[in-house]
Formats: structure tokens, sequence, C-alpha cells
């Protein structure tokens, strides 16, 4: 396997040798499975850089790969230290893994890592476009518990939430795709000037959070429409 | 989590529920939301253009207790009240008239730009008249 450190990723000594090592996962002089350093994020437990967009089949080969070398039944018979760091490795491969696959989910990861996550934010307002529609939105739900309480008709009530819905997943549609085109913007200023890549983090902050409002408000209407 | 008397008092009664025609000229309307927790608060005043006196306010918002409360007591308090006075409404008032917990300050946040947001509107349909007042602070 290659091991390219990253400088995020300082040389650290073995724990069995004692040695200096270069290796990401198993030393490189002695070969026992390493454990990680606090400064490995998952973008460099799978040596890539930190960039959004990510080949899904490349990530996945490198999964299966790395969960192969880690995997606990290898280290049956080896010592109880390294028995335990096969089943922390593989485990937080894992984590590592359902984090990266997920879009969404990586870049909040990523933000996380870069400390530019922030949720609702003190006077955070709601986007102004959709407050309109919230409010229509929260007055048929309120309407369709009024009327399943009285037995009041409910069939047109469901079509009008179920159009609502739709109209709020093309919502979701279309921050999603936005939130691609800033992931691209931000690969191409990997290497670029601080605030350049401050301001991408935040338009992706404030996209996540919009992201997760429309999801709630989706989540609510699928919940009553079951 | 325990709400103080007067937030109850008002989600159990609260005053001036209900809407206001938006199109009429002297209707101001203000909707504002927060994304963390999915509040939603509508609320209108009828502003006489020549005195400048709130003469009537709604509001309908969906959220918890302490949103509902902060609404209605919000509309209480601007009605009678000229178009400056209302605006110099904080929501520390309100967060002190209602015993509100930190963690739920936001409400009145919200209270205080719902109040903001509908005398804008209200401003607007007037073509943006600044009150004079405002304009000799210095």
């Amino acid at each position: 396997m290659t091991t390219a450190p990253t400088s995020t990723n300082p040389p650290l000594v073995c724990w069995s040798c004692h040695e200096r090592t270069l290796g990401t996962h198993f030393c490189s002089s002695c070969g026992k499975l390493l454990q990680l350093p606090q400064a490995v994020d998952y973008f460099a437990l799978f040596e890539m850089p930190r960039k959004l967009w990510i080949e899904m089949d490349g990530l996945e080969q490198k999964f299966l790969q790395l969960s192969w070398k880690l995997h606990p039944d290898n280290f049956v018979n080896a010592s109880e230290r390294e028995r335990e760091l096969s089943l922390k490795r593989s485990s937080e491969l894992n984590d590592a893994y359902r984090t990266l696959r997920d879009p969404v989910a990586r870049v909040e990861y990523l933000l996380g890592i870069e400390g530019a996550r922030k949720e609702g934010e003190h006077r955070q307002q709601a986007p102004p476009e959709l407050l309109e529609e919230v409010f229509e939105l929260n007055e048929s739900l309120d309407e369709l518990r009024e009327a399943r309480a009285s037995g009041g008709d409910l069939a047109a009530l469901k079509t009008r939430l179920e159009s609502a819905e739709e109209n709020f997943q093309e919502k979701l549609g279309e921050v999603d795709a936005q939130l691609q085109a800033t992931a691209r913007e931000w690969d191409a200023t990997l290497d670029g000037d601080a605030a350049t890549q401050n301001k991408i983090k935040a338009r992706l902050n404030e996209l996540l959070n919009r992201r997760s409002y429309i999801r709630n408000l989706v989540t609510n209407v699928q919940k009553e429409l079951l | 989590m325990a709400y103080s008397d007067k937030v109850v008092e008002h989600y159990n009664n609260p005053r001036n529920v209900g809407s206001l025609p938006k199109e009429d000229p002297n209707v101001g309307t203000g909707l504002v939301g927060a994304p963390e927790c999915g509040d939603v608060m509508k609320l209108q005043m009828k502003i006489n253009p020549e005195t400048q006196i709130i003469e009537e306010a709604k509001f309908k918002t969906f959220g918890c207790g302490s949103a509902i409360a902060s609404s209605s007591l919000a509309t209480e308090w601007v009605k009678g009240k000229t178009v400056e006075e209302a605006l110099s409404i904080k929501n520390t008032d309100i967060v002190r008239e209602l015993s509100l917990p930190p963690v739920k300050i936001h409400c009145s946040v919200l209270a205080e730009d719902a109040i903001k947001a509908a005398i804008g509107d209200w401003k607007k349909k007037h073509g943006v008249e600044v009150p004079v007042t405002e304009k000799a602070a210095h």
C-alpha cells in the first residue's frame, strides 16, 4: 500500500517497535497495526485530499481493501493490544466510509473538521422566500389534524398536502444541486487563498442549514400523511 | 420543560389570533421564521396613516408555547401605540415580561423581528416614509 502522510498527519512512533513510522495503517518498520494519531481525519484515513468530489468506485475499493486488512479475523492469534486495535480501527473505518459515501454527511463532516459548521446560529432567519409556503403548509397540517379529530373531509386536505410535499421535495432537489455546485467550487479552490475558502465554507454551511430546514418540513408532512 | 404562568396564560388564552386583509394598504404583514425550531410567526397590524397609530393587531404562530406567548404579547403591546413606539419594543422586554428561559430567547427575538417586519411592510406600502424623529437623531 502507498503511504502518503499529509501535513496533518505527522510521522508517529510505533507502539510496538518504537521506531518513527511513516505508515498510515501499518508500521513501516515492523508492520504492526498502528493506532490512529489524533490528527487523522476520515479523508486522511483513506489517504485522500479534502475534496468533496469523491469517485465512488475508488472509495469502495479502498474501503474493501482496508477493511480486509484491518479485519479482526486477521488478528485472532495476535496480542491483546493488536486485537483491540483492529476492532477499534475497523469500526473507525466503517464510520469513515459511511460518512464519506453520503454527499451531505461528507460536506457536514468537512465543515466540522475545518471548524466551519455552525448549526442554528443566533438570530438566523429562515429563508424569506420559503416562509409563505411554510406558513401555508402549517395551516394545511393544522386543518388536517382538526379534520381528523372531528371526522371531516380528509381526502381534499391530503391531496393538498401531497402537492405541498412534492413542492418541498423539489426544493430539496434544488438545494442539493446548489450544494453540489458549491462543492465543486470548494474542490477548485483547495489550494486557493483562505478568504475564498472561507466564503465557500460559509455558503456550504448555509446550504446545509437550509437543507435540514426543508428536510424537517418534508418529514413532518410525511408523518401526517401516513 | 416548565413554562412560566404568564406563558401558560397567553398560550391558553392567546390574544388577537387571526388575520387581517393582506391587500389593505393600511395593513402591514410581517412573516418571520426560525429554521432551528421550525417556528413560523405571522403578525399583522392595521395602522392609521394619519396618526400612525396601530389600531388593530393580529397574529398566527406555529411553534412552541413560548413563541405563541411572545407573539400574543407583542400584539397586545403594539395595539394603541404609534409606529415609532412599537419599534422601540425590544425582545428583552418580552423576555422579562414572560420570564423566558435562555433556551427560549429566540422566540422573543422572532416576535421583535415580526413587529419590525410588519411595520416595514406597511412603510413600503406607503412609499417608505421614515419617521421624522429617526432622522433627527443627530
